[in-house]
């Protein structure tokens, strides 16, 4: 499986070309001195750190934070056999040199699907998965794609049969689970390989940032090491946490509230056909038989459940979709959940001329237009490139890449919990 | 004092008799208009903050007793409520525990508790600036 000989040298240096292309657009505005943040936008700024935050494994996952179950992960991510036609991977869309996103504006799997194919840096720290939420575990979201006719269009069987009649997947399985998938039900495999899937996802963090360095210099009061943060991106900050009031559901250590927002971007797919974003999602997470609240979470007591067991659906969900993390975002064009625009500085002119009559009149009232100049915007967008990781981009030593590669080699059952 | 005879004083003054019912000393207070009912209510786990679940524990103390209690929060200024409906359920006489809450956005949140007692629905709100 050539694809899982993936080097991270090949992230390291897409990354590099990436940042080479946006850093010299503002990169001459070096800095060299510290405004003058109030108490208030220090408190804003020192909220959206320390990154990153404590890596707790998936309790309704027992695999997650296993190194031997994330390699498995890794085989299946690469493996295009968990596609009907043999040529659809997780990679196809979930590209390394793309941050694990594929730079469409919308995906292709078997066929065209609507949607643009987030990142998949940092996404375990969602709440909830997919633009629309439609599923409350990395796990149980791994899954979505696999049976999706337009993406990997394969049924569980097909997935459960591979895993027990691939030596190689066999084997890893074996090792990670305890028995071999051809002993459990056909959800259960199915289960167990999302589990994997996840446990691979889970190792896709990445290292801080120049606005990292700076938000710790700030909290140190180091003002040397603020000063040398660029002055147009500390104008946009400035900006972020205060006139353009970004801080409202970009909040955090990972720029997100993990929750959905109507940002006024159009949902209508063509004539009589709509995306109904987080309404369906909603729907989506409630009945799937995957869910935090059904038989596969591993957490004894269904914890991970309870926003499950609580969301409450409403009409002000037809047109939300998930505020996603603004982490690397300079790195991961094009935006919003239908790829409809194309670069950083249009989205934050989209905000700043916002069309409120696309906005629902029932919903929140929050957005305004920020009639932001050109010299903000470029300010805003300079800040922006700031939460992009630098080279090598991911926490390296985390991913299983060399365990991936070698060949596993059979041992005892081991003592994973069994269901 | 970890506890305070809160309703008794409140009768006391008006005239309305004594209580026996004490509601912690740490937790929020707010009383319906005409006294009928006092809450207290508090975080677990403690304090308000953005993006975490969280529950409320909540006493009453009130002339006969509440039969039911239910709990939301909304932002006034965004028109918008919580994304959760939590559910709240009786933890012992005049204490319930509601589950599942989560202030999705920084700003000003008000609680809206409401006690059915004496067949009358009683509205008791309480504003928390979450940062």
């Amino acid at each position: 499986m050539n694809a899982v000989a993936f080097r991270l040298t090949a992230v390291t240096a897409a990354l590099s070309g990436l940042l080479s292309v946006v850093a010299p657009a503002h990169g001459a505005d070096t800095g060299g001195t510290l405004l003058e943040f109030s108490e208030v936008e220090r408190a804003m700024i020192l909220s959206h750190g320390p990154w990153p935050p404590p890596l707790k494994p998936d309790p309704s996952n027992r695999v997650s934070g296993n190194a031997e179950a994330a390699a498995l992960g890794q085989r299946l991510f690469f493996d295009a056999r968990l596609s009907a036609d043999g040529r659809v991977a997780c990679v196809s869309c979930h590209a390394p040199p793309a941050l694990f996103a594929d730079r469409r504006k919308t995906s292709t799997g078997l066929s065209a699907v609507d949607r643009n194919a987030p990142s998949l840096v940092n996404a375990r720290f969602s709440r909830w998965f997919g633009w629309d939420g439609g599923s409350d575990s990395l796990w149980a979201h791994s899954l979505r794609p696999l049976t999706d006719p337009r993406e990997h269009g394969i049924t569980l069987d097909t997935l459960a049969a591979l895993l027990a009649a691939d030596p190689e997947l066999a084997c890893r399985y074996s090792k990670v689970f305890g028995r071999s998938a051809a002993s459990v039900s056909v959800d259960t495999a199915a289960a167990d390989a999302a589990k994997a899937l996840a446990a691979f996802q889970e190792t896709l963090v990445s290292i801080p940032t120049r606005f990292d360095a700076f938000r710790s210099a700030l909290a140190r009061g180091e003002s040397a090491a603020t000063a040398s943060y660029p002055a147009n991106a500390q104008r946009g900050l400035r900006l972020f946490v205060g006139k353009g009031n970004c801080g409202t559901c970009h909040v955090g250590p990972l720029f997100s509230n993990r929750e959905f927002a109507d940002t006024g971007i159009p949902f209508f797919l063509g004539p009589g056909k709509v995306d109904p974003g987080r309404h369906g999602g909603i729907n989506r997470v409630t009945r799937d038989p995957f869910n935090q609240l059904g038989a596969y979470n591993d957490d004894p007591v269904r914890a991970p459940g309870t926003a499950t067991r609580h969301v409450d659906l409403q009409q002000k969900n037809f047109g939300e979709w998930k505020v996603p993390s603004l982490r690397n975002v300079a790195l991961t064009a094009p935006y919003m959940h239908n790829g409809s625009i194309a670069t950083l500085r249009e989205v934050v002119r989209h905000y700043s001329e916002l069309d409120e009559e696309r906005l629902h009149t029932d919903g929140e009232k929050i957005l305004k237009p920020l009639r932001l100049t050109d010299g903000e915007i470029s300010d805003v967008v300079a800040f922006l490139e700031t939460l992009s990781s630098p080279p090598p981009g991911l926490m390296i030593e985390m991913l299983p890449t060399a365990r991936a590669r070698e060949p596993c080699v059979e041992a005892a059952p081991s003592r994973a919990r069994g269901r | 004092m970890n506890r305070t005879a809160l309703l008794a004083a409140l009768w006391g003054c008006t005239g309305m008799g004594a209580i026996a019912c004490e509601l912690p000393g740490d937790g929020h207070r707010l009383s319906s208009r005409d006294g009928a009912v006092v809450l207290s209510f508090r975080p677990d786990p403690g304090g308000f903050a953005v993006d975490r679940q969280f529950s409320l524990i909540v006493h009453a103390c009130s002339r006969t007793p509440v039969t039911t209690l239910s709990v939301d929060a909304h932002m006034p200024e965004h028109r918008h409520a919580m994304n959760y409906k939590a559910s709240v359920t009786p933890t012992a006489p005049g204490v319930w525990r509601a589950d599942g809450l989560l202030l999705h956005m920084p700003g000003k949140w008000e609680f809206i508790f409401a006690a059915r007692i004496d067949g009358v629905t009683e509205r008791l709100t309480h504003v928390v600036r979450v940062q």
